[in-house]
């Protein structure tokens, strides 16, 4: 899942200059507590897990949470095939919208664990993964009390099968990979008339047929896209993401995209029906695209106000005395992310000036020049899987960790041929964040150090880099030969983190890497024995990072939250990287 | 019955004309010859304050000319620097040496920006020289193009007024913040992939400073031309078969040098202002150095390192309001109906 808040105001840095930093922080705790954590190795999972949930030790009903989004333009849209970020995702899975699956918090161990959600237990998959059997449960309710029927989650499955209608949402990777007809059916909107046989209800249960095998079927049960949508004309995009039916604890009182969203009790939703979810809170209150300076001075006045909101980032210049003054309330949120830049494989076709541009990135440098906190939200990266995913493998691509050292990445050049300067990289960076700017100036030092240069110092653009790299007809886009990503996993599984970002074709293969080997192994290995696969996964990142190098990761990624002093049980989401909005509370 | 509203006796009371002096005493010699722009001279010369203000605005002009002079003198630049050579990533990214948390350092008289270690004084001085020539060409593209269209309005009167009228109205009703957060980002992206992206930038700051700019003084000149035309020189003129061009340039000009000093005095430090408000909310210069974008990152660093905040703030307000009170006292000076 991508994330999208470093596109927004504050960090279009985040492409490239939050996606920077790392290098070699030894020991960065000199003064700070906080370290870099990495995520949970693995997800649990309770197929048995009933409703209602368990309530948390010390919650009250009552008050309202104001959310501030620091720099996240949130979601433009609610529509719940649509959602794959983690900022959208994250408020609607845990509030609004309900899917087969989803996450709980364990309040002792705080690692999350996969429950049931809308179905009533993970699914059945026959022997070979090709069928996925669930059951829905019959008392969950819309916000207007009529029954979640099963043909209702049937059409909402349905929806994720059409990739032109929602050319953003999760079902472009997942349901177009691997449900029946794949790449053949395109879905409800765009294939008007067809029929498609690919979900099938049958009473209470609905089954999928796959195409190929798919043991992860229950991981992307907990997508909201794999809910479900009213029937017919009411949830005809694109009018349905701005008038979402709400199935979950709350319900949508107004959303007015970029800016506000104000969520408020669903007094149709029964805590019977639902294993996970709490009612706390009367009204939640999202503000997006905040003003982290403004949104870190209201967090640390303590006033009523901020004793009653939470804020999903902070500035690195308030770190220090956020994390002296607020203790507990500063929490560090680990997730499997990590930030690469992206060589352009069809250009930059040697493998040693791609290992030199890693030599030639500075990456503590860029990490500074953009806010970042050394060594607790940035530290440096060695494998595409990010650190507690089930598999990962602790090799280095060149032999050793990758940091700035513009020797040898000269060294390298002229072993490929060329003198220093002579190679020219061409790149965007987004130029209304000034913390952008400043990072791209660093990273033109540090390549020209290295023996690049960077054509005119980058080309500056004003609106989110993706919009550009994402676009294959963009005439900018053509000039490229250096872009980037950040990506997030979708579950613990190198499924979501190697073919969205490798495999020929894919979207956010922003590098164009394509080699038929390595797409036949990552169509190959989701058939093998569920307990080799992640180490299966785990082989197959570095045999792509040692073999082709295609591209360079730079750091992983952790995020800090800071939640008022009247929140209860302020912690975060693992499985998402976000709040964890389930389980807060107002104390009273 | 009526009495006379304005008989002799009051009009002597009323009356600004000197008492009349006897041509050959000495005050009288010391009078004569004296053109209206050296007599204000010379009042502007006694006014503390225009001389003070003068002095202030002189340093940032000489500031800004000698910038590249200054910066060797203490051996300062503006090249960036990898940030880790100079502030410190365990501690906020705050400098290594030097201010908030270390004494004064001799290498970097104004400090280094905290997470990029930039030179301070070197991007003082060259923000400076940024807002001083923006300022300078906005006024001047300004005013020629105010006072001509003012001229041609006022003395050819007509359609040719009419028309000129119109797009001077026109102009007034486009709001100007808007206009500027619009056409920045076009040219910004349509100039993306040039060479010389921050050149263009520069011009395309002057040029929408300027063209939103010239309305006031052109209104202005017009009025002052509309009751000029019927004065008696101008008829002399006209009857002597003067071209017109001659009689906008000979005759109508140096009457209206007064206005046009005075607009020119307080469109200055209005442009300063406006250039450093436009870097400030992301647009305009933003590619180069502007006292307005150190502003803009410094804000976020107020508690903890005010120093970086207080020298662009103090550099923009004391060069506005020099040039603001110098710009009023011009206007006394000149406008002999105008005392304090």
């Amino acid at each position: 899942m991508r994330r999208n808040k470093p596109l927004a105001v504050l960090a279009g840095a985040a492409l490239f200059a939050l996606a920077a930093c790392g290098g070699s922080s030894d020991n960065p705790t000199s003064g700070s507590t906080k370290t870099f954590d990495p995520s949970a190795t693995d997800i649990a999972k309770d197929p048995k897990r009933a409703a209602p949930a368990a309530d948390i030790d010390g919650a009250t009903a009552g008050g309202t949470i104001t959310v501030y989004l620091p720099g996240d333009p949130g979601p433009d849209s609610l529509d719940p095939t649509e959602g794959w970020s983690v900022t959208g995702n994250s408020i609607q899975q845990a509030l609004t919208s309900r899917s087969l699956t989803q996450y709980a918090r364990d309040p002792e161990s705080g690692d999350m664990v996969l429950v049931p959600d809308l179905a009533t237990d993970l699914g059945t998959p026959n022997g070979d993964f090709t069928e996925w059997t669930f059951t829905i449960r019959d008392d969950a309710k819309w916000q207007d009390g009529s029954t979640i029927t099963p043909e209702e989650v049937a059409w909402g499955i349905t929806r994720s099968m059409d990739s032109d209608t929602f050319p953003g949402g999760p079902g472009t990777e997942y349901s177009q990979t691997y449900f029946k007809d794949a790449g053949k059916y395109k879905g409800p909107y765009t294939d008007k008339g067809k029929t498609w046989d690919g979900v099938s209800v049958n009473g209470q249960d609905i089954t999928i047929k796959m195409a190929k095998p798919f043991p992860d079927m229950d991981y992307w049960g907990a997508f909201m896209a794999m809910g479900p949508s009213p029937l017919g004309k009411a949830s005809d995009p694109p009018d349905y993401g701005q008038n979402i039916q709400s199935n979950g604890p709350y319900k949508v009182e107004s959303f007015r995209p970029n800016e506000e969203l104000t969520l408020v009790k669903n007094d149709q939703w029964d805590p019977k029906s639902d294993p996970a979810r709490h009612q706390y809170a009367d009204r939640w209150v999202f503000k997006f695209n905040q003003d982290t300076a403004k949104v870190d001075q209201i967090m640390l006045s303590d006033n009523t106000d901020s004793q009653t909101a939470l804020s999903t980032g902070i500035g690195s210049n308030n770190y220090q005395r956020a994390n002296t003054e607020l203790g507990d309330r500063l929490f560090q949120q680990s997730a499997q992310c990590t930030s690469f830049l992206s060589p352009d494989y069809t250009k930059i076709k040697d493998i040693r000036v791609r290992k030199a541009l890693a030599y030639a990135y500075p990456y503590q440098d860029m990490w500074l020049a953009t806010g970042e906190v050394p060594g607790v939200t940035r530290v440096p990266a060695n494998s595409i899987m990010p650190p507690g995913m089930a598999g990962k493998k602790e090799f280095f691509a060149d032999g050793e960790q990758f940091k700035f050292d513009p020797e040898k990445s000269k060294e390298l050049l002229k072993e490929a041929g060329y003198a220093p300067g002579d190679y020219k990289i061409s790149m965007i960076y987004y130029e209304a964040d000034p913390l952008a700017v400043a990072g791209q100036k660093q990273l033109v030092k540090g390549f020209q150090e290295a023996g690049f240069t960077v054509v005119n110092g980058g080309y500056p653009v004003q609106d989110s880099p993706y919009n550009i790299w994402l676009n294959p007809d963009d005439p900018l886009n053509k000039k490229l030969n250096l872009r980037g990503v950040n990506w997030c996993s979708d579950w613990p599984s190198g499924l979501t983190m190697l073919p969205p970002l490798t495999k020929t074709g894919a979207a956010y293969n922003t590098a164009q890497f394509s080699e038929p080997a390595i797409d036949q192994k990552m169509s190959d290995i989701p058939s093998m024995p569920l307990a080799d696969q992640a180490a299966a996964w785990g082989a197959l990142d570095e045999e792509i990072e040692t073999k082709y190098f295609p591209i360079i990761p730079t750091a992983f990624r952790n995020d800090l939250f800071v939640f008022g002093s009247k929140i209860g049980n302020g912690v975060g989401d693992g499985a998402l990287g976000a709040p964890d909005y389930k389980d807060l509370y107002v104390s009273q | 019955m009526s009495a006379q509203t304005a008989g002799p006796e009051t009009l002597g009371h009323l009356s600004e004309e000197p008492p009349p002096v006897d041509p050959n005493s000495k005050q009288a010699k010391t009078i004569t010859g004296k053109s209206p722009l050296r007599i204000a001279f010379g009042r502007l010369a006694r006014d503390k304050i225009a001389v003070v203000c003068a002095a202030v605005v002189l340093f940032f002009v000489l500031v800004a000319v000698f910038a590249g002079a200054i910066c060797s003198i203490f051996n300062v630049d503006t090249e960036t620097v990898l940030a880790t050579t100079r502030v410190d990533f365990l501690n906020n990214g705050l400098p290594l040496k030097g201010p908030p948390n270390h004494g004064f350092d001799p290498a970097h008289p104004f400090g280094v920006a905290p997470n990029t270690g930039n030179d301070n004084l070197a991007f003082w001085v060259y923000g400076c020289r940024t807002s001083l020539m923006i300022a300078s060409i906005a006024t001047l593209f300004a005013s020629v193009l105010g006072v001509s269209l003012g001229l041609l309005a006022g003395f050819l009167g007509g359609p040719v007024d009419k028309i000129i009228s119109f797009f001077t109205d026109f102009f007034l009703t486009v709001p100007f913040l808007l206009a500027a957060l619009t056409i920045a980002p076009i040219v910004s992206q349509r100039f993306a992939t040039s060479p010389h992206y921050a050149r263009i930038q520069l011009i395309d700051l002057i040029v929408v400073l300027s063209v939103f700019g010239w309305m006031g003084i052109a209104r202005l000149i017009r009025g002052e031309v509309l009751s000029l035309r019927e004065r008696e020189f101008i008829q002399a003129a006209r009857v002597l078969g003067m071209p017109t061009r001659r009689i906008l340039v000979k005759e109508l000009l140096p009457n209206l040098v007064a206005p046009i000093v005075v607009s020119i005095s307080l469109m200055l430090p209005a442009f300063v202002a406006a250039e450093a408000g436009l870097a400030f909310l992301g647009i305009g210069v933003t590619s180069g150095i502007s006292w307005g974008q150190t502003i803009n990152t410094a804000s976020n660093f107020f508690e903890v390192y005010p120093l970086f905040l207080w020298e662009p703030l103090i550099g923009i307000v004391a060069l506005v309001l020099a040039l603001n009170l110098l710009g009023d006292a011009i206007r006394d000076a000149l406008d002999p109906k105008t005392r304090r």
